[in-house]
């Protein structure tokens, strides 16, 4: 059963099209991640599902019900804000149960479910501090039990791991994986980390320019990229990608290979190049070679792999690894 | 390199230091001291106390510091309640608002004393123009400012004119540092545009409101030129604030008594900001 229905939607600022004929159906339940650069419309896109902003055209349907002209209020969603938005001058229990006391709910009814939201986040401890009181994670955590206590059929995140430091938004990205299992609720999700995209969702929506580029779960896009945008953006360190002679040679318009799908040999190989740069990440050493045609091949290679900068070594791509657009 | 114990850092004090204590803390201190005086300008005689026994049975010291206390409170109040909404409307993207701006900020650059003419004239009980038109629709307007009941408030009246334009701009930066998230948060649950006012602005602006009312307030306590422009403290002395009694005494030569009073009102002034700096500190948020 589809969540989010997206027809036709478009965004104009003036004579400026940021978002350009958007069509995307994202199924109940689903953790969908809209990925893209900076500009490509992604954070625009989910505000106009949220209702901040209005579409200059189109229709938005979420769980069976035209909302394209309602309020946020009432298309039945949370947001949870880069910025968190978490009101500095209430407590960790006034600001989760700001929405229900908006409402004008009883008292005794927003106690009860801002302890019950509280104990789900492990904040019960916390409920009468003041935000800058809390930790990042901790403030990541009271911004989803604001969202969480409204019950809503979709949660949208605009960005949320941004301000956080590497470690935490590992932990944060498994914590909201488990949400996510446990709410079985309808989440879309914004980023530009591409390993987020891949760490979480169960469909990727990758954005470029204010188009969709490739819809897809995340092994789909890895394997299968539809475009050299697509290609470039998943998979880290990205896909190498070659014009011209090159690409002319495999009869296509751009070549790609991934630096995993690069087997290093110091006997023999498709392309020999000279190292210029390693970066050695335990498991995993990543080779930088110039190639006079190829100008540059980055390799993936086991972290053991012996190599030197000024080594002249041979790359070979995979056979059946090998991507050809155009 | 220079140690740490090396008084060749304090010789860049020096210049600020010379001018603070020429300008601020000799007259600072001289005050208290000709206080304690009997001071024609000329030579000085201790008194001891006497001044401030003197001053503070002044016939018309509690009216002086009634109308002071009123005059201070009701403009500051207003002042930050006006400047508020103000501000929220000169922010809310409405029609030629940069012009609007200049319009509400224009009377804080205007002379007080060339107020205080203007609105004499303006405010005349029978060939004033307020009065005029009033009567024009068949309305008796009032002795804005020759009825002992109403004077002190049609200066209060003037001095909000006046004023209103500082505490506007004040919070208009004020409002421009709260983020947009939180009113799209907000919107996200449901909050209506009053809901968003008083439960996200006002909270959020309070340092411009502890800003506003700081500076309204003291100002309002120490207010004279306004008060003596339109009215003199009259009629009789039923708009009479400390800061004119103070003047009066001044015009009659009693300097050193004058002085006493001045420090009183320095005293007053602390006893109400200090102890309202302090609570308005302690309820600080970080935006």
């Amino acid at each position: 059963m589809t969540s989010v229905v997206l027809k036709d939607i478009r965004k104009s600022f003036g004579s400026l099209e940021v978002i350009k004929a958007i069509d995307l159906e994202v199924e109940k339940g689903e953790f969908c991640v809209f990925v893209g650069p900076s500009g490509c419309g992604k954070s625009t896109l989910l505000r106009m599902i949220s209702g901040l902003e209005t579409s200059t055209s189109g229709q938005i349907v979420i769980d069976g019900e035209d909302v394209t002209h309602a309020e946020p209020s009432k298309r039945g969603i949370a947001m949870v804000f880069q910025s968190y938005a978490l009101y500095p001058h209430l407590t960790v229990r006034e600001n989760i149960g700001f929405g229900l006391s908006l409402a004008g709910r009883p008292k005794s009814e927003i106690a009860t479910k801002v302890e019950k939201t509280a104990e789900s986040l492990q904040l019960a401890h916390l409920l009468d501090r003041k935000p800058k009181a809390l930790s990042g994670g901790q403030r990541q955590r009271v911004a989803i039990g604001r969202a969480i206590i409204r019950n809503p059929k979709v949660f949208l995140f605009d960005e949320p791991l941004s301000n956080l430091d590497a470690a935490l938004r590992s932990q944060m990205r498994m914590e909201l994986t488990d949400l996510h299992a446990k709410l079985g609720a309808t989440m879309i999700y914004v980023t530009h980390d591409q390993v987020e995209a891949m760490t979480m969702a169960n469909k990727i929506v990758v954005l470029n320019a204010g188009r969709i580029e490739q819809v897809g779960s995340p092994m789909e896009l890895y394997n299968n990229p539809v475009s050299p945008f697509v290609a470039g953006f998943i998979g880290s360190p990205k896909m190498n990608l070659y014009e011209g002679e090159v690409a002319a040679a495999e009869r296509c318009g751009t070549y790609g290979i991934r630096p995993e799908h690069l087997i290093l040999s110091k006997s023999g190989g498709k392309w020999r190049g000279q190292v210029r740069h390693i970066e050695r990440l335990g498991a995993d050493t990543v080779v930088y070679l110039d190639h006079p045609e190829l100008k540059q091949i980055v390799a993936r290679a086991p972290g053991d792999f012996e190599v030197a900068s000024g080594d002249e070594i041979y790359a070979m791509p995979m056979s059946g690894k090998e991507h050809r657009f155009g | 390199m220079v140690t740490q114990k090396s008084p060749y850092p304090y010789w860049f004090v020096l210049p600020a230091a010379i001018v603070f204590t020429v300008l601020f803390l000799v007259p600072t201190f001289a005050s208290f001291w000709f206080s304690l005086t009997r001071w024609d300008l000329f030579s000085t005689q201790f008194i001891g106390l006497e001044n401030y026994a003197q001053f503070l049975r002044e016939p018309f010291l509690i009216q002086g510091t009634i109308n002071t206390l009123i005059f201070a409170f009701a403009t500051s109040a207003t002042k930050t309640v006006i400047g508020l909404l103000l501000a929220v409307l000169l922010t809310s993207g409405i029609w030629a608002q940069g012009f609007l701006r200049t319009v509400v900020f224009f009377p804080v650059l205007v002379s007080t004393i060339g107020i205080g003419i203007t609105f004499a004239a303006l405010m005349h009980p029978t060939n004033g123009v307020i009065n005029v038109a009033l009567a024009s629709i068949g309305l008796p307007g009032p002795g804005w400012l020759t009825d002992p009941v109403l004077a002190l408030y049609s200066v209060i009246i003037v001095d909000l004119w006046k004023g209103v334009g500082l505490a506007t701009l004040i919070y208009i930066a004020g409002l421009a540092t709260i983020s947009q998230d939180y009113y799209e948060a907000a919107r996200m649950d449901g909050a209506t545009r009053t809901q968003m006012f008083f439960r996200v602005t006002v909270p959020l602006v309070r340092p411009a409101t502890v800003t506003v009312v700081t500076l309204s307030l003291i100002g309002g306590l120490r207010s004279f030129d306004l008060i003596w422009a339109m009215t003199r403290g009259g009629p009789g002395f039923s708009s009479d604030v400390l800061a004119s009694v103070i003047y009066k005494q001044y015009q009659a030569g009693f300097y050193g008594l004058s002085t006493a009073g001045n420090v009183i009102l320095f005293a007053l002034i602390g006893l109400i900001i200090l102890p309202l700096t302090v609570w308005f500190n302690r309820r600080e948020v970080d935006l």
